[in-house]
């Protein structure tokens, strides 16, 4: 059982993506960088936050932190949400695309770029779902 | 169409009752007194959509469909109907149906169960949570409460893993919110539903309706103040259109009109409000003074507070689509404009397209006249018609004898009409328009008519029947009279209807391009989809080409269609087109169709620029219209072209 945003969710999460997803063919070399801020976590009501680098398709960083900034590096984009939100994301009821175009996740930074991230991302949300089962009700 | 009294109170089986309810297109005609009949005591007294008109007939639905099974809370549903008959003379008006019949069987249904077929609802942590926040009664759980919100902000085809909470003001919108982000739980407001009536059951299904979570129902909002000395009201998110309208009418003021039944805050919120008043009285952001609104914390803010950020602006861009509200608007103060003594109608009539729209943005530039639209022949036709019969009889005389196809409708004072008059060979006064609405049913057996034909010799039948010695005869042989409408209704509706059509607003053109109670008829036993947006006028050609655009997809999938009505904007600088297709929305295959048709209408939009699409329109209306119209759009490259296909496609997906 791997527990969303726990220490061996992102241990698992970067051997996954690394291991099984192509830089070019499944993350298109895609440099960018994005901070997910999860808001309203269970069972405190606390925030947390993973920053994510990649550099031309290859996994640079991925790193949880609580709070909702993360200061030592600045993300190109951020994306905010309810952990309802990341939970459905994540669970394959809800597509990135969808979650933003009902504003249950508020992207900082230009929409046209960040919905352009959308489909190299979805590598990313598939490798997570794939290992991610265990949430917080 | 004819039944007398002992008719309608006979039985309907429940499988007529069914038929009956699936031609109910959620209009919300039947949520206020439009047509002084009263409104149904038990949706006022209880709130909930189940206990209204349409809900019951959505509940008859989804029991005959086996989605849901008889509760306790059904046995109150069908108690509370007294039969007073006010739905049925309020939907007969729009759809010609008949509510009340679907209440008797549904009560009927109900006393002939088995105490052991209601199942029980048990309260959860999340309902006494909500009712600890907005009283006992005004939170549930309810499945068969649930599922009369089904069609217009619930898909059709979802679990009812839904709560429905009505609260009665701002503070309580504020601590729902916090409440469902503690737990987790989605939600969205519903106001009107009119919004979602026509899209939700067809297209964006996905995108525009709630996949389970919280439903706040904010029809209890329902303060309504009119401040003369400022020409403002303060509007509840519960406030309709025609509501406000009626109290502001007292003091002789008017607002910026959507269509009767929807919501002013929502209305304002989702697309600024549409409506052929615009070019003078403004949009979007022109709308109000200050809103009240709550975020997705639960903060309120109003507009007017110093330290808020600027709430007008909004990113420009094809990518800038929102499928639902960023806020909650609670409360708006809104603008309202005078209403001058000398108002008048002035109509154009034009065969042609092209002429109309000319003298439509000509008008438009120079600011003459209050209200300002080309209206299509399909639009008169649907208006004007008491039933759908007669309106596709008064469609085909329009289009087959008089080539009436377009008119150029103009709200105005006593100068204006003066300068329109002088700008055209001829036109339709009010006068003439009294007569063809007391008219309607007469004129559409004109069809086939040896006067219609004589007519159609003419070189030019509009100025022969509207300039010349032919009016005379047209008026006499409509024979119009509130008498001559009101037998075309059922019989037992009769006497109502002629007092109804007796009254002087049911026939002035001033008051119903206000009040707008007739473009639900639009509606009536079927669906409709108006894709559109607003498209700059520097280009006759490519704005006329725009249009053609959307008749040819009408032609290559064989959809009915019509171009409905183009509004000026900004001093006519833009204009607003709305462009119909009308369907069965219970027929999936032609559903599909037009869902093809919206995508590729949207998309080939995008590609030939100028134009902000009605999609890019969505839940804009709070922001400045000249952040959302400005900088006028560019056509989209084929790389954009490309993820406006991949963004649609993850709102649509195997719809797309």
């Amino acid at each position: 059982m791997v527990k969303f945003l726990s220490e061996e969710w992102i241990e698992i999460g970067k051997n996954y993506i690394v291991d099984k997803l192509d830089p070019i063919k499944d993350l298109k070399s895609i440099t960018t960088s994005l901070l997910g801020v999860v808001e309203h976590i269970p069972p405190d009501d606390i925030t947390m936050n993973f920053y994510l680098e990649l550099e031309d398709g290859k996994l640079k960083d991925l790193i949880v932190n609580t709070g909702d900034t993360f200061e030592e590096k600045k993300a190109a984009y951020e994306i905010r949400g309810n952990y309802g939100t990341y939970k459905s994301i994540l669970m394959g009821e809800m597509s990135l695309g969808i979650a933003v175009l009902k504003n249950r996740l508020k992207v900082k930074g230009s929409k046209l770029q960040a919905l352009k991230l959308i489909k190299p991302l979805d590598g990313v949300i598939v490798a997570l779902k794939e290992i991610t089962d265990e949430f917080l009700d | 169409m004819t039944s007398d009294k002992a008719l309608t109170l006979e039985k309907t089986s429940f499988k007529d009752a069914v038929q009956i309810a699936k031609k109910g297109s959620h209009c919300g005609m039947c949520r206020f007194d439009f047509l002084g009949s009263g409104v149904c005591p038990a949706g006022r007294k209880k709130g909930f959509l189940a206990y209204w008109p349409q809900g019951r007939m959505e509940i008859v639905k989804q029991l005959y469909s086996g989605r849901v099974k008889p509760t306790e809370k059904l046995e109150d549903i069908v108690e509370s109907c007294n039969f007073c008959g006010c739905c049925d003379k309020q939907c007969n008006f729009t759809t010609q149906l008949r509510p009340e019949k679907v209440a008797r069987t549904l009560k009927e249904y109900v006393k002939n169960l088995d105490q052991s077929e209601f199942q029980q609802v048990l309260e959860d942590d999340i309902v006494r949570g909500l009712r600890e926040i907005v009283g006992e009664e005004w939170a549930t759980n309810d499945p068969v409460i649930i599922s009369s919100y089904t069609f217009t902000i619930l898909p059709q085809d979802s679990e009812l893993n839904y709560y429905i909470v009505m609260p009665e003001n701002t503070e309580q919108v504020s601590k729902i919110i916090q409440f469902a982000n503690k737990n987790n739980i989605p939600y969205l407001p519903r106001s009107g539903g009119t919004a979602f009536s026509a899209a939700a059951p067809t297209i964006l299904v996905k995108g525009l309706s709630l996949e389970r979570g919280i439903v706040i129902d904010l029809y209890r909002l329902k303060k309504l103040e009119i401040h003369p000395e400022s020409c403002t009201a303060t509007v509840g998110a519960g406030i309709t259109m025609f509501e406000l309208q009626k109290e502001a009418l007292k003091h002789k003021l008017r607002a910026l009109a959507a269509e009767a039944g929807a919501h002013v805050c929502s209305n304002i919120v989702t697309t600024g409000i549409i409506s052929t008043w615009g070019n003078r009285y403004g949009a979007f952001a022109d709308n109000f003074i200050d809103l009240t609104t709550v975020d997705d914390q639960g903060v309120i803010k109003k507009h007017s507070d110093l330290e808020v950020n600027n709430p007008y602006s909004t990113e420009p861009g094809f990518t800038n689509l929102s499928l639902t509200p960023h806020n909650i608007v609670t409360e708006a103060i809104v603008k309202l404009h005078p209403i001058f003594d000398d108002e008048e109608v002035v109509l154009v009539p034009f065969d042609n397209l092209r002429d109309a729209y000319r003298l439509l943005i000509k008008l438009g530039k120079r600011e003459i006249g209050l209200s300002l639209a080309v209206l299509s022949r399909k639009y008169l036709a649907e208006f004007l018609s008491p039933t759908l019969k007669i309106s596709k009889d008064f469609d085909y005389v329009c289009k087959n004898y008089i080539k009436l196809n377009y008119v150029v409708s103009v709200i105005c004072n006593q100068y204006d009409k003066k300068i329109v008059e002088d700008m055209v060979d001829y036109t339709i006064d009010q006068s003439l328009m009294k007569s063809l609405i007391l008219g309607a049913p007469r004129f559409s057996t004109l069809k086939d008519s040896e006067f219609m034909k004589i007519l159609s010799q003419e070189e030019d039948p509009l100025r022969a029947i509207f300039a010349g010695p032919m009016r005379a005869h047209l008026e006499k042989a409509l024979d119009p009279s509130p008498e001559n409408v009101a037998k075309v209704f059922d019989k037992d509706l009769q006497d109502f209807f002629k007092k109804v059509y007796s009254k002087p607003e049911m026939t002035d053109i001033v008051w119903l391009h206000a009040f707008r109670i007739l473009p639900t008829r639009m509606m009536r036993q079927q669906m409709f989809m108006g894709p559109g947006g607003a498209m700059w006028t520097g280009d006759e050609k490519h704005y006329l080409k725009w249009i053609q655009m959307f008749s040819d997809l009408g032609d290559k999938l064989n959809v009915e269609h019509s171009l409905g009505f183009i509004t000026p904007l900004d001093n006519g600088k833009f204009a607003y087109m709305e462009y119909d297709y009308y369907y069965n929305h219970n027929d999936p295959e032609v559903c599909d169709r037009i869902s093809k048709i919206v995508i590729d209408s949207m998309e080939q939009s995008l590609v030939m620029g100028k134009v902000l699409t009605i999609l890019n329109y969505l839940f804009k209306g709070i922001y400045r219209k000249e952040h959302v119209l400005y900088p006028i759009a560019e056509g989209i490259s084929k790389e954009e072209q490309e993820l406006f296909k991949e963004l649609l496609g993850t709102v649509l997906g195997e719809e797309l």
